[in-house]
């Protein structure tokens, strides 16, 4: 059997400042269509048109597919189904959300492509 | 009944980002020559008619930036080489043109044209030489991400050739629904990075049903627990993004970002099936890309079934309605299942994305309809597992498992 070595990228590959692609500029709008159509208290109060890197892309991204999610579970439950939305438990999205210093960037980003 | 048919329970599907076959495997060639894909006589003209061949000199990063329009304008020029009457013939000889025209600058324009050496991209050129790599596998459309993933959900883009793929209440149901609604019941689950990369399917998807979403991690979990869903679609990230557990590099491959995390990312999947043996045996993982992101590829794509959809000339925007009667850009296909003989190489079959709910539909449900025409007329990449089943067809077709398949160290 074979083992093949998989070399991870250097920590310069980590951008969170790039300036956002067109397929994350179209994710964003389809997200903000979805966001639409969600009740008013699950909106973001973001305007997506001021997004212009990576990170914030990915800022807004979380917080609206997150709404999603909880809108979806609060329907549900006021249905009384208990539908489990497992998704949106992932990544501790919410109030308590912390933003990563440039310094803790830095040091994580020697650890390689998922650093934990 | 071919034992690794008999045994198939799952099959999980990895769409990839913006890479061509030849930029991705063409090096191939040079170790197996059935492989179709860079050879001596290739090339493209310059803005200056000098001729470019392809290179072995594409970088992880930096690159190809900005990123190489591949929207239907420019694949048309890319396809068509600027030709625009009647009667054009496609000859893959606008890449450099196309690319010329971000930038207007004779040298960054040549770029275009380079590929990977093995070397660098282990992981990919490993699977492809050890399962099966299909030679023409396209991209649905000749255009961009969102109306190619669409054809991988739903066997079409319902007309749409560009991002805004804002459907909703279409006729066609999504591979997922099918699945869930069967009588006896499947199980499907598009498996997301992380909420802060999501998904590229939004609005119709996500937004009606969340339901059928996981993440990554919950991917990981349910193959090391035996969970996984008869059928499971796996997205990259998306973004370089902070969360909880640090750091997350884009690992989609779409130029800008890095190759070796998409790298990192697609052994990640591989591994993840290959550590619960009775998973691993009972699986099939295709590892294919959306679209060839306006880089550099030989095979002209063929004529296919039209589709019920035409794109207007206003959508298209080069003037001339679309009828879906033609594929994309030829993408990396790969097959991966201990069942597969090692260096299988498959020829002489024309796939694109709509072969992936054909494959699934036909597999797990059998008959089924409505399909779109594009589905309908696809090829599939694995048999139903029903006979009789054509032994010429079948991949997973060895009398016992392998056992000598790689493993990765990620």
């Amino acid at each position: 059997m074979t083992l093949v070595h998989v070399p991870r990228p250097p920590q310069s590959a980590l951008n969170p400042d790039r300036p956002v692609n067109t397929l994350l500029k179209a994710q964003i709008q389809h997200l903000h269509e979805a966001e639409r159509n969600l009740p008013p208290r699950h909106r973001t109060d973001i305007y997506i048109n001021a997004i212009k890197t990576e990170g914030e892309a990915a800022e807004y991204i979380r917080r609206v597919t997150t709404a999603i999610h909880k809108a979806h579970e609060e329907a549900a439950a006021k249905r009384g189904r208990g539908i489990v939305i497992a998704a949106a438990a992932d990544d501790g999205e919410g109030s308590g959300r912390r933003r990563t210093t440039t310094a803790k960037r830095k040091h994580k980003a020697a650890q390689g492509s998922r650093r934990s | 009944m071919p034992p690794g048919l008999d045994n198939l329970r799952h099959i999980v599907v990895l769409m990839m980002e913006n890479r061509s076959f030849d930029h991705m495997l063409g090096s191939l060639t040079a170790v197996n020559p059935q492989i179709d894909g860079i050879t001596d006589q290739l090339g493209n003209p310059d803005t200056t008619g000098a001729l470019i061949k392809p290179q072995p000199l594409a970088q992880f990063q930096g690159q190809l930036d900005p990123d190489p329009d591949h929207h239907f304008p420019a694949v048309d020029l890319q396809i068509f080489g600027g030709d625009t009457s009647p009667n054009r013939v496609a000859n893959m000889q606008g890449f450099v043109k196309s690319y010329f025209n971000q930038q207007k600058d004779v040298g960054h324009s040549q770029k275009i044209m380079y590929y990977f050496a093995q070397n660098q991209l282990p992981v990919l050129t490993t699977l492809a030489l050890e399962f099966a790599v299909f030679n023409r596998w396209f991209a649905s459309i000749p255009g961009p991400t969102i109306c190619n993933r669409a054809f991988a959900h739903y066997g079409t883009s319902f007309g749409r050739v560009d991002m805004n793929l804002l459907y909703i209440n279409e006729p066609f149901k999504s591979i997922y629904d099918r699945l869930i609604s069967a009588n006896p019941k499947h199980t499907a689950k598009l498996y997301y990075y992380d909420t802060t990369s999501s998904t590229m399917e939004i609005t119709n998807l996500l937004e009606n049903q969340p339901e059928l979403f996981g993440t990554y991690q919950q991917f990981l979990n349910d193959c090391s627990t035996g969970n996984l869903p008869d059928y499971s679609f796996i997205e990259p990230n998306f973004s370089d993004h902070d969360s909880d557990s640090g750091e997350e590099v884009a690992s989609d491959q779409h130029p800008d970002h890095n190759i070796q995390a998409g790298e990192l990312f697609i052994a990640s999947v591989y591994n993840a099936i290959k550590q619960n043996p009775n998973l691993w045996q009972s699986t099939a993982l295709l590892v294919v890309y959306d679209e060839h992101g306006g880089i550099y590829d030989h095979v002209v794509p063929p004529a296919c079934t039209p589709d019920q959809f035409t794109a207007s000339a206003n959508d298209t925007g080069t003037g001339q309605s679309f009828a879906f009667d033609r594929l994309g850009v030829r993408v990396p296909a790969i097959l991966i299942s201990p069942w597969i003989p090692k260096g299988t190489v498959v020829d002489g079959r024309v796939f694109d994305h709509a072969s992936i709910p054909a494959t699934i539909t036909k597999f797990f449900l059998g008959d089924y309809s409505p399909r779109s025409p594009r589905e309908t007329s696809a090829d599939v990449f694995i048999e139903p597992n029903v006979q009789p089943v054509d032994p010429a067809r079948n991949l997973l077709s060895l009398a016992a498992m392998r056992t000598d398949c790689p493993d990765f160290d990620v």
